[in-house]
Protein backbone atom coordinates (compact mmCIF):
# COMPACT_ATOMS: atom_id res chain seq x y z
CA UNK A 1 0.00 0.00 0.00
CA UNK A 2 1.28 3.60 -0.75
CA UNK A 3 1.69 6.04 1.98
CA UNK A 4 -1.38 8.08 2.02
CA UNK A 5 -3.49 5.12 1.11
CA UNK A 6 -2.14 2.86 4.10
CA UNK A 7 -2.90 6.16 6.26
CA UNK A 8 -6.89 6.25 4.65
CA UNK A 9 -6.90 2.65 5.33
CA UNK A 10 -5.49 3.32 9.21
CA UNK A 11 -7.75 6.17 10.55
CA UNK A 12 -11.29 4.60 8.06
CA UNK A 13 -10.63 1.53 10.09
CA UNK A 14 -11.19 3.13 13.51
CA UNK A 15 -13.71 5.53 12.48
CA UNK A 16 -15.97 2.54 11.76
CA UNK A 17 -14.54 0.51 14.58
CA UNK A 18 -16.58 3.60 16.74
CA UNK A 19 -19.56 3.71 14.68
CA UNK A 20 -19.80 -0.38 14.86
CA UNK A 21 -19.86 -0.17 18.80
CA UNK A 22 -23.26 1.15 19.49
CA UNK A 23 -24.46 -0.94 16.54
CA UNK A 24 -23.20 -4.57 17.39
CA UNK A 25 -24.51 -3.90 20.65
CA UNK A 26 -27.83 -3.38 19.36
CA UNK A 27 -27.26 -6.14 16.62
CA UNK A 28 -26.82 -8.53 20.14
CA UNK A 29 -29.81 -7.67 22.00
CA UNK A 30 -32.33 -7.47 18.78
CA UNK A 31 -31.09 -10.85 17.79
CA UNK A 32 -31.43 -12.73 21.46
CA UNK A 33 -35.32 -10.43 21.81
CA UNK A 34 -36.25 -12.52 18.01
CA UNK A 35 -34.45 -15.76 19.08
CA UNK A 36 -37.09 -17.96 16.97
CA UNK A 37 -38.94 -15.56 15.71
CA UNK A 38 -40.63 -16.31 12.48
CA UNK A 39 -40.18 -14.45 9.12
CA UNK A 40 -43.74 -12.53 9.59
CA UNK A 41 -42.21 -11.20 13.04
CA UNK A 42 -38.49 -10.72 11.61
CA UNK A 43 -40.34 -8.41 9.22
CA UNK A 44 -42.75 -6.51 11.78
CA UNK A 45 -39.35 -5.94 13.50
CA UNK A 46 -37.21 -4.36 10.31
CA UNK A 47 -40.26 -2.99 8.64
CA UNK A 48 -40.10 -0.09 11.85
CA UNK A 49 -37.83 2.63 10.95
CA UNK A 50 -35.24 2.92 12.96
CA UNK A 51 -34.47 -0.86 13.09
CA UNK A 52 -34.42 -0.76 9.77
CA UNK A 53 -31.93 2.21 9.85
CA UNK A 54 -29.57 0.61 12.13
CA UNK A 55 -29.40 -3.27 10.07
CA UNK A 56 -28.81 -0.89 6.71
CA UNK A 57 -25.97 1.08 8.90
CA UNK A 58 -24.51 -1.89 10.51
CA UNK A 59 -24.27 -3.88 7.49
CA UNK A 60 -22.98 -1.57 5.42
CA UNK A 61 -20.13 -0.44 8.13
CA UNK A 62 -19.80 -3.69 9.05
CA UNK A 63 -18.61 -5.42 5.47
CA UNK A 64 -16.17 -2.40 5.09
CA UNK A 65 -14.42 -2.81 8.36
CA UNK A 66 -14.57 -6.53 7.38
CA UNK A 67 -12.66 -5.90 3.98
CA UNK A 68 -10.25 -3.70 5.55
CA UNK A 69 -9.32 -6.63 7.99
CA UNK A 70 -8.95 -9.21 5.77
CA UNK A 71 -6.95 -6.94 3.10
CA UNK A 72 -4.10 -6.74 6.32
CA UNK A 73 -4.14 -10.68 6.82
CA UNK A 74 -3.89 -11.45 2.97
CA UNK A 75 -0.62 -8.90 2.67
CA UNK A 76 0.65 -10.61 5.90
CA UNK A 77 -0.09 -13.59 5.01
CA UNK A 78 0.07 -13.90 0.86
CA UNK A 79 3.88 -13.28 0.17
CA UNK A 80 3.46 -14.18 -3.79
CA UNK A 81 2.61 -10.95 -5.84
CA UNK A 82 0.20 -12.16 -8.85
CA UNK A 83 -1.55 -14.40 -6.28
CA UNK A 84 -1.75 -11.11 -3.33
CA UNK A 85 -3.31 -9.12 -6.11
CA UNK A 86 -5.99 -11.57 -6.79
CA UNK A 87 -6.64 -12.51 -3.30
CA UNK A 88 -7.43 -8.78 -2.47
CA UNK A 89 -9.62 -8.84 -5.56
CA UNK A 90 -11.84 -11.45 -4.36
CA UNK A 91 -11.80 -10.17 -1.07
CA UNK A 92 -13.32 -6.48 -2.71
CA UNK A 93 -15.72 -8.85 -4.38
CA UNK A 94 -17.46 -11.05 -2.09
CA UNK A 95 -17.40 -8.25 0.72
CA UNK A 96 -19.57 -5.85 -1.71
CA UNK A 97 -21.51 -8.54 -2.51
CA UNK A 98 -22.55 -9.74 0.26
CA UNK A 99 -23.13 -6.10 2.16
CA UNK A 100 -25.34 -5.69 -1.40
CA UNK A 101 -27.49 -8.66 -0.69
CA UNK A 102 -27.95 -7.97 2.70
CA UNK A 103 -28.69 -4.56 2.10
CA UNK A 104 -31.42 -5.67 -0.27
CA UNK A 105 -32.79 -8.19 2.13
CA UNK A 106 -32.95 -5.27 4.44
CA UNK A 107 -34.75 -3.05 2.15
CA UNK A 108 -36.78 -5.82 0.85
CA UNK A 109 -38.18 -6.36 4.92
CA UNK A 110 -38.37 -2.78 5.39
CA UNK A 111 -40.29 -1.64 2.46
CA UNK A 112 -41.62 -5.11 1.12
CA UNK A 113 -45.39 -6.56 1.14
CA UNK B 1 11.91 -14.53 -7.40
CA UNK B 2 10.53 -17.42 -5.39
CA UNK B 3 10.02 -15.50 -2.02
CA UNK B 4 10.94 -18.98 0.00
CA UNK B 5 14.61 -18.70 -0.94
CA UNK B 6 14.76 -15.88 1.19
CA UNK B 7 16.50 -16.03 4.99
CA UNK B 8 12.93 -15.81 6.65
CA UNK B 9 12.93 -13.88 10.07
CA UNK B 10 12.13 -16.29 13.40
CA UNK B 11 8.02 -16.48 13.06
CA UNK B 12 4.95 -17.53 15.54
CA UNK B 13 6.44 -20.97 16.28
CA UNK B 14 9.74 -19.40 17.97
CA UNK B 15 8.81 -17.70 20.81
CA UNK B 16 6.77 -18.81 23.76
CA UNK B 17 3.60 -17.43 24.16
CA UNK B 18 2.81 -14.76 25.95
CA UNK B 19 -0.54 -13.08 27.03
CA UNK B 20 -0.12 -9.99 24.42
CA UNK B 21 0.86 -11.88 21.76
CA UNK B 22 -2.15 -14.77 22.15
CA UNK B 23 -4.68 -11.57 22.27
CA UNK B 24 -3.03 -10.20 19.55
CA UNK B 25 -3.84 -12.87 17.33
CA UNK B 26 -6.86 -13.83 19.03
CA UNK B 27 -7.99 -10.59 17.53
CA UNK B 28 -7.14 -11.89 14.20
CA UNK B 29 -8.86 -15.17 14.50
CA UNK B 30 -12.05 -13.71 15.84
CA UNK B 31 -12.19 -11.29 13.08
CA UNK B 32 -11.84 -14.02 10.93
CA UNK B 33 -14.46 -15.92 12.62
CA UNK B 34 -16.95 -13.03 12.77
CA UNK B 35 -16.47 -12.26 8.78
CA UNK B 36 -17.42 -16.35 8.39
CA UNK B 37 -19.92 -15.71 10.26
CA UNK B 38 -21.26 -12.82 8.57
CA UNK B 39 -21.92 -15.38 5.52
CA UNK B 40 -24.62 -17.38 7.65
CA UNK B 41 -25.61 -13.75 8.79
CA UNK B 42 -26.80 -13.26 5.40
CA UNK B 43 -28.14 -16.46 4.27
CA UNK B 44 -30.69 -15.84 7.59
CA UNK B 45 -31.29 -12.17 6.72
CA UNK B 46 -31.97 -13.34 2.74
CA UNK B 47 -34.18 -16.07 3.54
CA UNK B 48 -36.21 -13.68 5.99
CA UNK B 49 -36.48 -11.35 2.72
CA UNK B 50 -36.84 -13.62 0.05
CA UNK B 51 -37.81 -17.29 1.03
CA UNK B 52 -39.96 -19.59 3.14
CA UNK B 53 -36.79 -22.76 2.44
CA UNK B 54 -33.85 -20.84 2.88
CA UNK B 55 -35.39 -19.29 6.28
CA UNK B 56 -36.60 -22.46 7.56
CA UNK B 57 -33.02 -24.21 6.83
CA UNK B 58 -31.25 -21.48 8.50
CA UNK B 59 -33.80 -21.72 11.79
CA UNK B 60 -33.00 -25.23 11.72
CA UNK B 61 -29.68 -24.90 11.84
CA UNK B 62 -29.20 -22.85 14.26
CA UNK B 63 -31.55 -25.07 16.46
CA UNK B 64 -29.10 -28.02 16.00
CA UNK B 65 -26.18 -28.62 18.25
CA UNK B 66 -23.53 -27.81 15.51
CA UNK B 67 -25.11 -24.42 14.95
CA UNK B 68 -25.33 -23.96 18.49
CA UNK B 69 -21.75 -24.39 18.84
CA UNK B 70 -21.35 -21.89 15.89
CA UNK B 71 -22.93 -19.18 17.64
CA UNK B 72 -21.16 -19.82 21.18
CA UNK B 73 -18.14 -19.57 18.81
CA UNK B 74 -19.18 -16.26 17.13
CA UNK B 75 -20.94 -14.78 20.29
CA UNK B 76 -17.47 -15.06 22.67
CA UNK B 77 -15.86 -13.90 18.92
CA UNK B 78 -18.18 -11.10 19.11
CA UNK B 79 -17.21 -9.73 22.52
CA UNK B 80 -13.90 -10.86 22.21
CA UNK B 81 -13.07 -8.87 19.34
CA UNK B 82 -15.32 -5.79 20.73
CA UNK B 83 -13.59 -5.36 23.81
CA UNK B 84 -10.04 -5.77 22.60
CA UNK B 85 -11.37 -3.52 19.83
CA UNK B 86 -11.86 -0.98 22.57
CA UNK B 87 -8.48 -1.46 23.91
CA UNK B 88 -7.02 -1.29 20.20
CA UNK B 89 -8.38 1.86 20.19
CA UNK B 90 -7.38 3.27 23.25
CA UNK B 91 -3.76 2.51 22.81
CA UNK B 92 -4.27 4.79 19.18
CA UNK B 93 -4.80 7.63 21.76
CA UNK B 94 -1.98 6.89 23.91
CA UNK B 95 -4.17 5.11 26.59
CA UNK B 96 -2.65 2.00 28.58
CA UNK B 97 0.12 1.71 26.33
CA UNK B 98 3.05 0.39 29.59
CA UNK B 99 3.61 -3.08 30.00
CA UNK B 100 1.71 -3.42 33.06
CA UNK B 101 -1.92 -1.82 31.91
CA UNK B 102 -1.23 -4.06 28.63
CA UNK B 103 -1.64 -7.03 30.59
CA UNK B 104 -3.88 -6.05 33.11
CA UNK B 105 -6.17 -4.57 30.55
CA UNK B 106 -5.67 -7.89 28.78
CA UNK B 107 -6.99 -9.81 31.43
CA UNK B 108 -9.96 -8.06 31.38
CA UNK B 109 -10.65 -8.18 28.09
CA UNK B 110 -10.74 -12.11 28.19
CA UNK B 111 -12.73 -12.28 31.79
CA UNK B 112 -14.96 -9.76 30.42
CA UNK B 113 -16.12 -11.31 26.77
CA UNK B 114 -15.82 -15.01 28.62
CA UNK B 115 -18.59 -13.59 31.07
CA UNK B 116 -20.63 -11.36 28.54
CA UNK B 117 -20.68 -15.17 26.16
CA UNK B 118 -22.01 -17.16 28.97
CA UNK B 119 -24.71 -14.15 29.95
CA UNK B 120 -25.41 -13.87 26.47
CA UNK B 121 -25.16 -17.19 25.31
CA UNK B 122 -26.84 -18.90 28.33
CA UNK B 123 -29.59 -15.87 28.68
CA UNK B 124 -30.26 -16.76 24.78
CA UNK B 125 -30.53 -20.77 25.28
CA UNK B 126 -33.07 -20.47 28.19
CA UNK B 127 -35.17 -17.65 26.22
CA UNK B 128 -35.30 -19.75 23.23
CA UNK B 129 -36.58 -23.32 25.17
CA UNK B 130 -39.22 -21.16 27.09
CA UNK B 131 -40.49 -18.57 25.04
Amino acid sequence: MRGGAAVRHWRAQRIIALVLIPLVLWLVESLLAHLGANRTEIRSWLGEPLPAVAAALLVAVAFYHLALGVRVVLEDYVHTPGRLAAALIANRVVCWALALIALAAVATLAFGS
Amino acid sequence: MSPAERPLSPHLQIYRPQLTSVLSIMHRGTGLALGAGAFFFVWWLSGAAWSDTCFAAAQWFWGSWLGKLFLLGWTFSLFYHLLNGVRHLLWDIGVGFDLRSTYRTGWTVVVCSVLLTLFAFGGGLYAWGSP
